[in-house]
């Protein structure tokens, strides 16, 4: 990658997170889903034991049994492998929206868009590096989330349960395959749509639409009607990771100047 | 090798409008180009086939034996362009934009600095180098766009309206460091302009267009030749002679047509000798602005 090609990467990711408003947005999600959530769950859980009635069906499904009274650190398990990944799958899609809206309608908005086709850069090495930032700040946000709804959980089972919870191993192939491929996903129909957007809100409505997949998820995971066992993550894995591929190569062909400067 | 050649340039927009027809024209090294016309003569259009930004519907063009079309970021490479559609970031400082701009020309952040610091200097911009640019006025944001066009030293520097927004004496200094890039280092400069006063100002040579088509090409001396308009001989007089009648412009003011400075001795003892009170007599060339008319007004006439 060209230095050219980072000084761009660089002056996208400032120029979010110089930008307090865009910062907020970017924030208050992810903190809502690993703070908020698990802590209302368990809190509930652990002071109002009628709540648990509820989860039983969802507790019957898993590879564990209990009798009577669950322990909290079953339900902080449940909560951090069952139930949390879904809502976690929003973080990515929420943010590489938000920055690839950002980065490539709000430049055509703000009219700098014009002077760095100007530059010596390919509109494929400029599209490249486009993406690239608003990949790595995906990645970077998904992962402090990670580390902030851990840290969450295990502090709050330890004090309230005495013990720690264990993460699955599923959270791997979540991190390094679904939540980059979700990402990717997000940014290239961004990008396309883009194309025709004349407004960052356009272009940010547009993205609502990428939630729905995830919606299902969570109504399966809920109803008890679908649980996200390793195999099926793999496959939702690698089928976003395909559809990414496929999807980045398109956009990238689906770009002229001509069609860029309307 | 020319610095432009265009060759039946043409741009057809979707719906058939033809924003540039058939232009030809070559440009040397080291030029000052005025390319004339009023808002929709097709200047920005030509910029933007010349940078590869638009592809042409006929004809070819080429920078430096570059098609833009095919290798734009060669083109990108060795020219610089201002435009008013091409911004700069409001959230970054002038400073921290023209160093964006020199990384991705691939300078070396030392030369970055240095050039960035001569420029704005030279601009007049030192001072506000640290504010935003959100906070700059119109003909700052203007100026801090001819530094940034001019941060990698480009051969050729396409200005399109570069001092629409300039107060008159900021235009003044504007052309003053187009004309010695072009004296000093050679910059070949193709400005868009409908300013004709100041065209005259820097340019070397012009071409006029009109409706995307190409009217005239030529330095000043060449278009005034072709529009009809010569050197007149501007005379104040009281009781001048008979044959003056036709050309009076005020009471007792005429304009005569001339061939050569020679005859004005001849038109003052014709004054005198006929009676009369010589008060001025002073040749007059015709502007840039007076020859576009007349080529506009003969082009409409046809």
């Amino acid at each position: 990658m060209s230095r050219s090609m980072l000084a761009i990467i660089k002056k996208d990711i400032q120029g979010i997170t110089a930008n307090k408003r865009m910062l907020s947005v970017l924030f208050i999600v992810p903190l809502v889903l690993t703070i908020f959530i698990p802590s209302m769950f368990l809190l509930l859980t652990h002071f109002i034991p009628e709540q648990q009635a509820e989860l039983t069906r969802l507790v019957e499904m898993l590879p564990v049994s209990v009798q009577g009274e669950l322990p909290l650190r079953v339900l902080a398990e449940l909560l951090l492998n069952y139930l949390m990944p879904p809502f976690f799958l929003l973080i990515p899609i929420m943010t590489s929206s938000v920055m690839s809206a950002t980065s490539f309608v709000g430049e055509k908005e703000k009219r700098t868009l014009e002077t760095l086709l100007y530059s010596p850069l390919s509109l494929g090495q400029i599209f490249r590096a486009k993406v690239c930032a608003a990949f790595f700040l995906s990645i970077a946000v998904s992962a402090v989330s990670f580390g902030v709804m851990l840290a969450v959980v295990e502090v709050e089972s330890c004090l309230l349960g005495g013990s720690l919870a264990a993460p699955d191993w599923k959270w791997l192939l979540i991190l390094l395959l679904v939540s980059p491929a979700v990402s990717l996903i997000a940014i290239t129909l961004i990008v396309r749509f883009s194309a025709k957007a004349q407004s960052v809100e356009d272009a940010q409505q547009g993205a609502v639409f990428l939630i729905l997949p995830v919606l299902f998820l969570f109504v399966g995971q809920f109803t008890g009607v679908l649980l996200i066992s390793g195999w099926l993550l793999l496959g939702i894995g690698l089928v976003c990771a395909g559809l990414a591929a496929v999807l980045l190569r398109r956009a990238m062909g689906s770009f002229h100047y001509e069609k860029l400067l309307k | 090798m020319n610095a432009v050649a265009m060759n039946g340039l043409t741009k057809a927009y979707a719906g058939g409008k033809l924003a540039v027809d058939a232009v030809s024209l070559t440009l040397e090294p080291g030029e000052v180009f005025g390319f004339l016309g009023p808002n929709g003569a097709g200047k920005t259009t030509t910029v933007k086939l010349l940078e590869g930004m638009l592809a042409p519907s006929g004809g070819s063009c080429r920078v430096f034996d570059t098609d833009p079309a095919r290798e734009p970021e060669k083109v990108h490479a060795l020219s610089g362009v201002v435009t008013e559609h091409a911004q700069m970031y409001d959230n970054l400082t002038g400073m921290q934009n023209l160093l964006f701009f020199g990384d991705l020309y691939g300078l070396s952040v030392t030369e970055s600095r240095s050039r960035a610091g001569e420029l704005l200097a030279q601009l007049e911009l030192a001072e506000a180098k640290d504010q935003r640019l959100a906070t700059y006025s119109t003909g700052m944001r203007q100026r801090l766009s001819l530094a940034r066009a001019l941060m990698h030293r480009p051969k050729i520097l396409f200005l399109d309206e570069p001092t629409s927004g300039l107060d008159p004496e900021s235009a003044q200094n504007v052309h003053r460091l187009i004309r010695s890039l072009a004296e000093e280092e050679g910059t070949t400069v193709f400005l868009c302009t409908h300013q004709l006063r100041y065209a005259q100002e820097v340019c070397t040579r012009y071409g006029l267009m009109a409706q995307g088509r190409l009217l005239a090409l030529g330095a000043l001396d060449a278009l005034r030749e072709a529009s009809g308009q010569g050197m007149t001989a501007r005379v104040r007089a009281k009781a001048a002679p008979e044959s003056f009648v036709p050309f009076r412009t005020a009471p007792e003011e005429y304009l005569l047509p001339l061939s050569s400075e020679d005859q004005l001795p001849q038109i003052a003892r014709s004054v005198i000798e006929n009676g009369g009170e010589l008060y001025q007599l002073s040749t007059q060339l015709p502007s840039l602005e007076d020859v576009y008319f007349a080529l506009t007004q003969k082009e409409a006439n046809l």
